[in-house]
């Protein structure tokens, strides 16, 4: 039985006493202050809560802290500095992705996720790999032709 | 509010479950959301919960001497959408669930356990004659998961028991048939699914199946309908389907399904029968996702 929830937030050892039904997001928010991770709907239908888990996307306002333990968890804070995270943020501003950004740590979360498994997705792949995230100002297309750009300028760093 | 506790092994879990009444929590998609309080805020429970996610006796996807496949409870959507163990009708209901990242969270277990009539997985699963696993500390039954899932959000599980895994065993089919048609909405949770599946002989129907989900309060699978075909050769298929299509219609619960869906559910089986009496081509026919 755990009593304390150790796990990993962009590299950096967490460990977590309290309710265990503290929602990840609160954790990353209110506790780590990484405030890139934003808050939507707060049910797992509009992604902008998106962080990675093991490599894996996931909504972080319906997972428990007490679900993680163990897990290594980014957030864009964490990725926005690496290489991928940063082809990926050139490829948002130079494709013109974003219009009030509320939306973009977590598409961007999920882009990166996306090429990670996937180099070279289709337009259907890649319009499949943000379907859960909801953008209320672009209409996506913007958004698609820049994580198409990513995967195109970034070459072998998504190989 | 109740009491939540983190184990890390089965037994352990069912202890709590027995001794202190807690209740699974797997990946949250469904728990989270239904006792959600707001920002900076943790859901609460009226009764205590154990987070069950820690339990590695409740993951993977094992192919069994018989040839049956046995998923723990925690396999996600994800990793039942990329097995290449698990049968076709399952793996497309997993891939169809959510957008990725739900798949990365949700559970087959949780998928089971909350018995919506608009999960998906129940649907394929229960055409393929699956059962579910049951554990608790006096130890384990098995049962049909069609007799497992006794109405909307019912089940038989029982107070001191959790579901350990699904097992799904070995079939052949000649023909497979796998439709969910939801809104056009990733997220979007399935309005109508049908499985269907025939394997085919020279010429000969030895084994008919079919299943249709979020269409009433449970998944709903007609032997006797089924039966009318078994045996048959393909080409009695065109006399067959109107006595058969009116069986299967009997079998949903006269309040069950509005006109429009029972109509689109006789056109896909219809579809799916004709394919193979006009002799298609072996494997899948049509279907996928919409
Ligand atoms: C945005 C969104 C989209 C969704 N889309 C779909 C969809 O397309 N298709 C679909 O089918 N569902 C969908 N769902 C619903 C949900 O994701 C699924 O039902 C999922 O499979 C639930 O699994 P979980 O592990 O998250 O369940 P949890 O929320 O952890 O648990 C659900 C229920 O099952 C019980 N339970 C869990 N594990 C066990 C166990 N091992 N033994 C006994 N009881 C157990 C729990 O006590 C609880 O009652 C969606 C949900 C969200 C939030
Ligand atoms: S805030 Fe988490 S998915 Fe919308
Ligand atoms: S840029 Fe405003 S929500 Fe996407």
């Amino acid at each position: 039985m755990l009593s304390e929830i150790v796990f990993y937030v962009n590299d950096s050892k967490v460990s977590f006493i309290g309710d265990p039904l503290t929602r990840l997001i609160d954790v990353l928010r209110e506790d780590l202050h990484l405030t890139g991770v934003k808050e939507g709907c707060g049910e797992g239908e509009c992604g902008a809560c998106s962080v990675l888990k093991d490599g894996k996307l996931v909504t972080s306002c319906i997972i428990p802290v007490g679900a993680v333990s163990g897990s290594r968890i980014y957030t864009i804070e964490g990725i926005r500095d690496t290489e991928k995270g940063r082809c990926i943020i050139d490829a948002f501003a130079e494709g013109g992705a974003v219009q009030c950004g509320f939306c973009i740590p977590g598409m961007v979360m999920a882009a990166y996720a996306l090429l990670s498994s996937n180099p070279h997705p289709t337009e259907t792949e890649i319009r499949k790999g943000i379907s859960g995230n909801i953008c209320r100002c672009t209409g996506y297309d913007l958004i698609v032709e820049s994580i198409r750009l990513a995967s195109e300028k970034g070459g072998d760093l998504w190989a | 509010m109740g009491m939540t506790y983190v184990p890390t092994t089965l037994s352990e879990a069912l202890h709590l479950r027995a001794e202190k009444g807690a209740r699974p929590l797997a990946g949250g998609s469904d728990m989270m959301v239904q006792s959600k309080r707001g920002i900076a805020l943790a859901p609460e429970f009226p009764y205590p919960v154990m987070i069950i996610t820690s339990i590695d006796e409740l993951r993977g996807i094992r192919v069994l001497d018989d040839g049956s496949v046995e998923i723990g409870a925690l396999t996600t959507a994800a990793e039942i959408a990329a097995s290449e163990d698990v049968p076709w009708h399952v793996r497309m209901a997993a891939s169809g669930m959510g957008a990725i990242a739900l798949r990365n969270s949700a559970t087959i277990g949780g998928n089971i356990g909350n018995a919506s009539p608009k999960g998906d997985l129940p649907q394929p699963l229960i055409m393929l004659d699956a059962s579910v696993v049951l554990s608790s500390i006096h130890g384990e039954r098995r049962m049909l998961l069609d007799d497992f899932i006794l109405g909307s959000k019912r089940t038989a599980l029982s107070d001191d028991e959790i579901i350990r895994s699904v097992i799904i065993p070995p079939h052949d089919f000649t023909y497979s048939f796998y439709r969910k048609i939801g809104m056009r909405k990733a997220n979007a949770i399935s309005k109508l699914s049908l499985s269907a599946a025939a394997l085919v002989k020279d010429g000969e129907i030895l084994d008919f199946r079919a299943s249709s989900g979020a269409a009433g309060p449970k998944v709903i699978r007609s032997q006797d309908a089924e039966k009318m075909l078994e045996g048959h050769m393909v080409s009695e298929i065109p006399e067959l389907l109107p006595a058969f299509l009116e069986a299967w219609n009997n079998a949903i619960s006269p309040h069950a399904m509005p006109l429009y869906r029972r109509n689109t559910t006789k056109r896909m089986l219809s579809f799916f029968l004709s394919e193979i009496s006009s002799g298609a081509e072996e494997g899948i026919i049509g279907g996928g996702e919409e």
